[in-house]
Formats: structure tokens, sequence, C-alpha cells
């Protein structure tokens, strides 16, 4: 084991020292290109300083000199707005548990017009399985145990889009989306991989303001009721954002 | 429960913070049409309908970015879409062209800041985890890490800080190494003789590829060994491997 210690250590003085090679080399160039402006900007300085010596009777001075300004290209500023950051609500069915209101965070980035990332926070409590209704007294987890709190980060498509139009004035670009991601879901004392996908649709009634209505099921493994099982806890929700 | 309300006001602040400094004024920048004309789309999408176009010679006012399109007003008012490709036609004021910072593969090769997301195999454990990255240069930067793994008797929280080296940054699917330190959070399932939670130094080393797809964006899969400094006579070693979607900044 500890020759294993040893060659990950040997590798990481290694590999430090790769990108410090890669740096050093980063400055030298640096410093050579700093090194030729100045030396430009000395030999122009020698040039303007001799005019009327003897030598520079050879080269005529010049009847106009440009009075340019010299323009830097600047890169524009403009303001971006690729993220967009919410809330929403909905019902959630949890497998075995009942159906149960549910609440999140949602932050999105647009990488283009078709695809985006986006990461979800969200929670319900979940109510008492059959078994524990008609048992009576059996309590199967503690209250603490029923909070379904999720989370997940995934890949969406905008997919469909369009025009809603509401009377004759207002339209309001809208699209349908696909989601697929991974997460965690804590429940019933443990947390469990979940794998989550959905759909919905959604309305930009502003530039900045999205508002959608969606459908996702969250999938994961559990051994909660005895038997290990796949369990689907889908969630249907209404959601709104803004974007910044 | 009694914090639900609490909840729903941080949400509804979370809300409306943005959107309150959208109402900011700002000025903005104004280009000239340099080609025949400029189309003006009514969304941000090729798919959205063009419904007005902005002739040689006139200007259009910036409002804002919207991943590859920009959100422009014409001098008389109207407002509409142009994409980035027909937007780097147009010149500002004193003639430069305009210069979008939308990304390209030049942003891929040297950029300051990484994010991005993963899901992978902890020690046999199923991973999720994100991470960000500040570059010094285009070969070295700083990266960050946190992830959660899911598994079969112990469930857990890695954190991870160290160096990453791009060997050429230029190439579109180029490969990297990596080297740092880190922490285990384990929690062993219930069910186990010893089931106490324990926090474990860790140090790892690893590579991996990354292969830029469009605008800012890039997949990213790499392999790190890690040593975990155990409490017991001789330490652990865990690998992991991960796969995911990175953008840059």
């Amino acid at each position: 084991m500890e020759t294993r210690v040893r060659r990950v250590l040997l590798t990481a003085a290694a590999l430090l020292a790769l990108p410090g090679c890669a740096t050093i080399q980063h400055w030298r160039s640096h410093r050579a290109e700093v090194r030729a402006a100045r030396e430009e900007v000395r030999a122009e300085a020698a040039q303007e300083q001799s005019p009327n010596g003897a030598s520079s009777t050879e080269i005529p001075p010049p009847a106009v000199r440009p009075e340019v300004e010299r323009r830097r290209a600047r890169a524009a500023r403009i303001k971006s707005s690729n993220f967009e950051i919410g809330a929403h609500f909905g019902v959630i069915s949890i497998e075995d548990f009942g159906s149960h209101p549910t609440y999140g965070v949602d932050l999105a980035y647009h990488v283009t017009e078709d695809f985006f990332l986006r990461a979800e926070l969200g929670r319900a409590t979940a109510g008492r399985t059959s078994f524990e209704t008609l048992g009576g007294n059996i309590q199967l987890l503690t209250e603490g145990e029923r909070k379904f709190t999720y989370y997940d980060l995934g890949v969406g498509y905008n997919f469909l889009p369009g025009e809603a139009f509401l009377g004759r004035k207002h339209a309001m670009t809208s699209s349908f989306y696909v989601l697929a991601g991974v997460g965690g879901t804590q429940f019933g004392g443990d947390k469990k991989f979940t794998v989550n996908v959905g759909g919905g649709y959604q309305v930009l009634p502003l530039d900045w303001l999205a508002v959608r209505i969606g459908v996702e099921d969250h999938l994961f493994q559990t051994n909660l009721l005895g038997a290990e099982k796949l369990t689907n806890n889908l969630e249907a929700i209404l959601g709104t954002t803004v974007f910044f | 429960m009694r914090r639900a309300p609490l909840c729903l006001l941080l949400l509804f602040g979370l809300v409306l913070a943005p959107a309150v400094s959208h109402a900011r004024a700002r000025a903005h920048v104004r280009v000239y049409v340099q080609t025949p004309y400029l189309e003006l789309h009514t969304g941000p999408g090729r798919g959205y309908p063009i419904f007005n176009v902005v002739p040689r010679g006139q200007s259009v006012e910036i409002l804002f970015q919207r991943t590859n399109w920009l959100k422009v007003r014409t001098r008389r008012g109207v407002e509409g879409w142009a994409s980035d490709r027909d937007m780097e036609q147009t010149t500002l004021s004193d003639g430069s062209p305009l210069d979008l910072h939308i990304g390209t593969r030049a942003g891929y090769t040297s950029h300051r800041f990484e994010l991005g997301a993963f899901a992978g195999v902890w020690g046999g454990a199923s991973l999720i985890s994100t991470y960000g990255s500040l570059s010094f240069n285009s070969q070295l930067a700083l990266e960050g890490s946190v992830g959660e793994f899911f598994g079969r008797y112990t469930n857990g929280v890695t954190a991870d800080i160290g160096l990453s080296h791009v060997i050429v940054p230029q190439w579109r699917l180029s490969p990297f190494l990596m080297l740092g330190v880190g922490l285990v959070h384990t929690e062993p399932k219930a069910t186990l003789v010893q089931p106490s939670n324990r926090t474990e130094q860790t140090a790892y080393v690893g590579g991996g590829l990354r292969f830029y797809l469009t605008r800012s964006c890039f997949v990213r899969a790499e392999y790190k060994t890690h040593v975990v400094f155990t409490k017991l006579d001789r330490n652990e070693v865990e690998d992991e491997w991960k796969l995911g979607f990175g953008v840059f900044f």
C-alpha cells in the first residue's frame, strides 16, 4: 500500500511540474513580446530625435504628418440573460405513500436556443401507506422520515418553438421541452440515486419571465417496503422563472 | 411546517431580485447595419418568423443577449431578435466591428471560469457531482468539486480541490491531468455492524478528456484515483469515473 501512496505522490510531483513549465513558457513568450514592443518604440524615438543630422538629409522630412488617432478595438458590453431562476409548486405522487403537495426551486443555464442545463431542488411530505391506514396503529416511518427531498442536475431540450396569442394584441413566445437528469432523493431514512425524466410546455409573457407546466418522473430503487423495487414518483408542476 | 412561509418569502425574494435589477436603466450599445439588411425575428430562435428588416446604414440598439440571439431596438422603436451571426456583420459608431463574447473555439481554448455537472461512479457507488474551475492560463486551472454518492451499504459526500492541466488546450478533443486533495464523508447504512459516520482526508491523481460541443459547452469525462487516509492501519484506494457537461465563461 505504501508503495502505491509513494507512486501517487511521485506522479503528483511530476504533474505539478508540467503545468509549472507551461506557465513559465507563457511568461517567457510574454516577456519576448514586451521586449519586442519596447525595441520598436526605442527605434522610433531614435529616428525622431535625429532629424537635422547629416544622416537625416538622405530621408526628407514628410510634408504632411498624419495625425490619426489609433482606434482600439473594444468588446461591446452587452447584458447577457442566459440564466433562469425560479420556483415551482405542484403535486407529487410518492409511490405507496399517496399524492401530496410539492414545492421547489430551479436554476437553469441556456447554452443554445435548443439546449439548457438545469438544477432543481424540491420537497414534499409523504402520507401513510394503505398498510398503515388499514393496520390501525402501525407506523412505518417517523414524521422526519416522511419528508421527501429531491435534487437533480439535468439537460433539457426545447422543441416546437412557437407563439401563443392572448387576444388580438399580445403574442408570447412558447416552446415545449423535455429533460433528463440524475440526482438524489432523501426519503424513509435513506438517500437514493435518482433518475429524473420529464417534459412540459412554457410560455414567456415577458422577455424575462417564463411560466411553465410540466410533468416529471423521479425514478429510484428502494426496499422500504421489504422487497427491492423501482419506484416511479410522478410530479405535475406549475412553475415560474425569471431570466437574468 | 412553520418554516414553510419563510421559505416561500425567500423564494419570492429570489424570483423578484433579478426582475428588479432588470428594470434598471442601462446605456445600450448602438450598432450600424453593414449588410443589405438585418432580419428581426419575433423570438430568440431560428424557428420564430422574421417580421421586420433593418436596411443597410441604419442603426439598432442592443438591449441584451440570450444564447446566440440578441434583442435589438430600431430607431423606430421596433423590438426584435437578431442572430449573433448577423450581428457580427454590424459595426459600432467608430467603424470597428462588433465583438460579441459568445462562446467560440477560441474561448474554449482559453477562458477564465468553468462550471459543470457529472454522473458517475465513486468506489462502486453511483455518483453525482458538480465542479467549478478558475483558470490561470489556457493550461493550468484551480478546480473544486463536490459530489454525493449513493451505495448499497454506504452513502456519502466528497469534496475535492486541486489543479488541472490541459495538455494541448487548442485541440477539440483534449486530454488533461488532475492532482489534488479532498475530504470524503461516509455514512454507512444502519444495518451494518459499525454504523458510525466518518470523515477522512483524501489525495487524488487523475486524468480525463474534454470535447468541445458548441458555443460555451463541452463534454468532460474523467477518472480519478483517490487514496483515502483512514484511521485504520492501512489506507484505502477508491476509483472515481464520471461523465458530464461543462460550460465556460
